[in-house]
């Protein structure tokens, strides 16, 4: 192993841009790093080369802890995306510039360098100065003059991405010819798909300062685990449908679960990718004994012609119980989309479909994603709350039959303590320990605490007990800052067999209806989509409420949830009060409101509102916060 | 067409410009010359070959010389740690070490006299010890350090701030530490601004009067600058003599202005 990562960790501030990233990069190989900007991708080859100072975790380079180590005594060679070429120096003086510091003979050094500016189409040009080249060729300065002192990796931060498209290409074929040739371990960062795919001999998709998922080009484009990678890498088509006796049910359509798919329970939710060219489209459906599988009829709603390919997006009924992921299908009609590419064939030009047509669509194949269930965190507290969120998160834990994690904040002296409660606790789990139930213990605040396991454990759920009287201290911290959904739990409930979604008409709405939908998806719950009217609301807003309700009715009814909507009429005790009333009248299970983003200046306010709710009802509230 | 219909209605805006500057800049600038020629070649060498102005001149360039090297130095590191590094209060010194250029001379020249004259706040300590840094050339040197600091700062600093960070990490991950990269990376890129800074420092420190009447006591053949020395002859009618030593300090200014001007020139094209 050349390079391992280990648990590598990056804050800035009160921020976390590397998220505990381990990686093990293998002699001679060119890695790349894959993400979007600010998913944390150049923090890590900065840190390898010493440049950023990493907040926890290991580096090792050629079995060396480097982790504390100065740049300069690390043997890394660094590329950065403006070259920073030293103006001043010759071109064959930049590249000479890392033996001078190490002291190597001048008939030597000027040997090596010419060797390296011939070897990176440089020859002859030595004697000039940055300023006389251009940025392509100032950018292979920059890759001689960092191979130059025969580095121990090659790390190179979105080298191509100041360069135009013709200069990139034949900079990317330079730079794979010359990595094959020296057999130099390479690190590459970039953002371009195409570029990844082209270098790479492995390639590590990072998302939010997470490492989602690291493989092969091939592996990722064909095999990935992750609904992130397939939808990032390259255009990817996700449906969800269930597992029914070894089939996959999308509706009506049933397709047979591959023998080499990750394990799914019966009944549990599966995430099923086919790539736009694999999709099977035809005026006629696909015949029988081949082994296209059909999945219906659609409508040709985009079509676009690039040359040696045609892309198609097309639209099709939405499925009972199917929810569509990618590409994201519009909120509140029941379609979905499906991207689909065809090659360029002159012969069948005429027979080309076109915006409007109708086609029968089929998948010639496909490949079913590990199964994610809802990640949650449940936090314990020695309080009649923190037992009723752990006994309700018991319950919701089942449903989404995802991975969950018991948390306990204590003193630091008292942590001990409260490991062996959460293991005692997870011991006696109703109904055995699930498997993917694990426990973590931090010491410090809770509000603090709480929020910071959430952020670095990407969970999708916080569930959280709170005092008979409101929402006591933690809870209001808590909700004035989560970016997750909060559940609070005052009393626990037998069952989540009723669900009250109250919405607003406007973005928080659509929040609360999407993943209030799928909590309700997972635990097979009623779900009441209710919205109070104010008095005055002139007929324009009433027709907006309407329409508002019977989108969130699609979104519900798509996702296969029994759903009915209510409107009431406003009440002098306001909004809190008819919301509480309604949950008592229905005796609802759960009550969801959505909340607007953390940095919304009507955060603070809306917490009071919340706090309203909680201290009118005992029943769990579910707070969906809007992501911006 | 355009360009030749354009550069005929120009002719009147230039020469108004020309006629207005005339007694402003043109005519002063011409007097000096007229004046300290008056006397001819022969008596303008004899008036500059006094002990006086011989004195007046070699001191103000030795000062200037002085002033241009020590704020090379502290200007060039003020500009690095100002543009390299966060610290709190950083934009408060921003403000501060830029301040001398708003304050009035003479206003220096008191406080340097209240800080370290006999009866100044560090002064009085240093008094019985036998130090009198004022009205002595200590003095002279350090009201000119005062006054023309900032001009160092405003050369170097903005050709820092442009150097990319990354310029230097470059160096760093080669190989090159602290110093090396300073020496090597970040010294010669300075080079432009560096020569400009020193230039400009040296031209103000020759043409200092404010402070320097106030902290030198204007003692000849000790603290006499050459505009001191100008203004003390001019006070005594001695106007010739006067003008003779004005007409060189005009001329090394004129020579330092085109030096500066070819520099900014070739910074310009580079930069481009």
């Amino acid at each position: 192993m050349s390079i391992i990562l280990n648990d590598l960790t990056a804050r800035y501030g009160s921020n976390i841009v590397v998220n505990r990233v381990s990686l093990e990069i293998n002699d001679g190989e060119l890695f790349v790093l894959l993400g979007g900007s600010g998913s944390g991708k150049s923090t890590i080859l900065r840190m390898i080369a010493g440049l950023t100072q990493p907040a926890g975790g290991r580096i090792e380079i050629n079995g060396r802890d480097v982790t504390t180590l100065p740049p300069q005594q690390r043997g890394t060679g660094f590329v950065f995306q403006n070259y920073s070429v030293f103006r001043h120096m010759t071109v064959s003086d930049n590249v000479e510039f890392g033996l001078r510091i190490r002291r190597v003979a001048p008939a030597e050094r000027h040997k090596r360098s010419t060797e390296l500016l011939d070897l990176v189409g440089l020859g002859g040009l030595g004697e000039r100065f940055p300023d006389q080249l251009s940025g392509g060729q100032q950018q292979r300065v920059a890759l001689a003059r960092a191979l130059a002192y025969e580095p121990a990796v090659l790390l190179l931060d979105e080298p191509f991405s100041a360069l135009d498209v013709k200069i990139r290409s034949q900079l990317r074929q330079s730079l794979k010819d010359i990595q094959r040739q020296l057999k130099v371990t390479t690190i590459l960062v970039t953002h371009d798909q195409e570029e990844a795919f082209e270098l790479a001999d492995r390639i590590a998709v990072i998302e939010r300062g997470y490492l989602v998922e690291a493989n092969t080009p091939e592996a990722l484009y064909h095999e990935p685990r992750t609904e992130f990678a397939a939808t990032f890498v390259g255009g990817g088509n996700v449906l969800v449908g269930r597992v029914e006796q070894e089939q996959i049910k999308l509706g009506a359509v049933s397709l047979p679960l591959p023998p080499a798919a990750p394990p799914h329970e019966e009944d549990a939710p599966v995430r099923l990718l086919f790539r736009p060219e694999t999709v099977y489209i035809g005026a006629t459906p696909p015949a029988a004994g081949s082994d296209v599988r059909m999945l219906g009829e659609a409508r040709v709603c985009e079509a676009m012609f690039s040359g040696s390919q045609q892309r198609l997006r097309l639209e099709m009924r939405g499925f009972e119980g199917v929810r569509s992921l990618s590409p994201p299908p519009p909120y509140g009609r029941r379609i979905f989309y499906i991207d689909a590419i065809q090659t360029s064939d002159r012969a069948a030009e005429l027979t080309r479909p076109a915006p409007g047509d109708r086609v029968w669509v089929g998948l010639r194949h496909y490949h079913i994603l590990e199964p994610s269930g809802l990640k949650l965190l449940i936090a314990y507290a020695e309080t009649p709350g923190g037992k009723a969120a752990v006994a309700f998160g018991a319950l919701a834990a089942r449903a989404a039959s995802g991975p969950a994690t018991l948390l306990a904040v204590d003193d630091a002296e008292r942590l001990s303590a409260a490991r062996e409660t959460l293991e005692e606790l997870r011991r006696s789990w109703p109904g055995g320990p699930p498997p993917r139930l694990t426990t973590a213990v931090r010491p410090g605040a809770a509000a603090a605490e709480i929020l910071a396991e959430a952020q670095e454990g990407d969970y999708e759920l916080v569930i959280l007990g709170r005092e008979k009287e409101g929402l006591g201290p933690t809870a209001r911290q808590i909700l004035e800052r989560t970016e997750t959904p909060v559940l609070l739990v005052q009393e626990p409930r037998p069952q989540i067999a009723r669900m009250l979604i109250c919405t607003a008409v406007g973005e928080p709405g659509k929040t609360d209806v999407r993943f209030g939908g799928r909590v309700a998806r997972r635990t097979r719950a009623a779900v009441t989509v209710f919205h109070v009217a104010r008095p005055d609301s002139s007929p324009w807003e009433r027709a907006r409420v309407e329409q508002h309700m019977a989108a969130a009715q699609a979104v519900l009814d798509a996702l296969g949830v029994t759903a009915e909507t209510k409107i009431a009429a406003w009440q002098a005790e306001g909004v809190a009060a008819a919301i509480a009333a309604q949950a008592e009248a229905g005796d609802y299970d759960l009550i969801v409101i959505g909340a607007p983003a953390r940095q919304h200046p009507a955060r603070l306010r809306w917490t009071d509102f919340a706090s309203q709710i909680v201290r009118q009802t005992s029943r769990p509230v579910l707070i969906t916060p809007m992501v911006q | 067409m355009n360009v030749t219909a354009k550069s005929k209605t120009t002719v009147l805006p230039p020469l108004l410009l020309i006629l207005t500057l005339l007694p402003l800049l043109l005519m002063p600038l011409g007097a000096i010359f007229v004046f300290a020629g008056r006397a001819g070649l022969p008596g303008l060498i004899h008036t500059l070959s006094q002990p006086d102005a011989q004195f007046a001149l070699r001191f103000s360039l030795l000062i200037a010389f002085g002033t241009a090297v020590v704020n090379g130095v502290l200007g060039t590191f003020a500009a690095y740690v100002l543009s390299k590094y966060r610290f709190r209060g950083r934009e408060t010194l921003n403000v501060i070490v830029n301040l001398p250029v708003a304050i009035p001379t003479v206003v220096v020249g008191t406080s340097l006299l209240l800080l370290w004259g006999p009866i100044g706040l560090l002064g009085q300590f240093l008094d019985p010890l036998g130090i009198q840094p004022m009205f002595a050339p200590a003095g002279v040197l350090l009201a000119h350090l005062f006054v023309t600091f900032p001009y160092m700062l405003g050369a170097v600093k903005p050709v820092l701030d442009e150097l990319e960070t990354t310029y230097e990490e470059a160096a760093y991950t080669i190989g090159a530490n602290r110093w090396q990269t300073f020496r090597y990376v970040i010294l010669p890129a300075l080079c432009g601004g560096l020569f400009s800074g020193l230039l400009l420092t040296f031209a103000h420190s020759l043409g200092e009067f404010g402070a320097t009447v106030m902290v030198s006591g204007n003692l000849r053949l000790r603290t006499q600058t050459a505009p001191l020395y100008i203004f003390a002859q001019f006070e005594a009618g001695n106007i010739e003599t006067a003008n003779a030593v004005a007409a060189v300090l005009a001329l090394t200014s004129f020579v330092i202005f085109m030096l500066l001007q070819r520099v900014t020139q070739q910074r310009n094209r580079r930069a481009s």
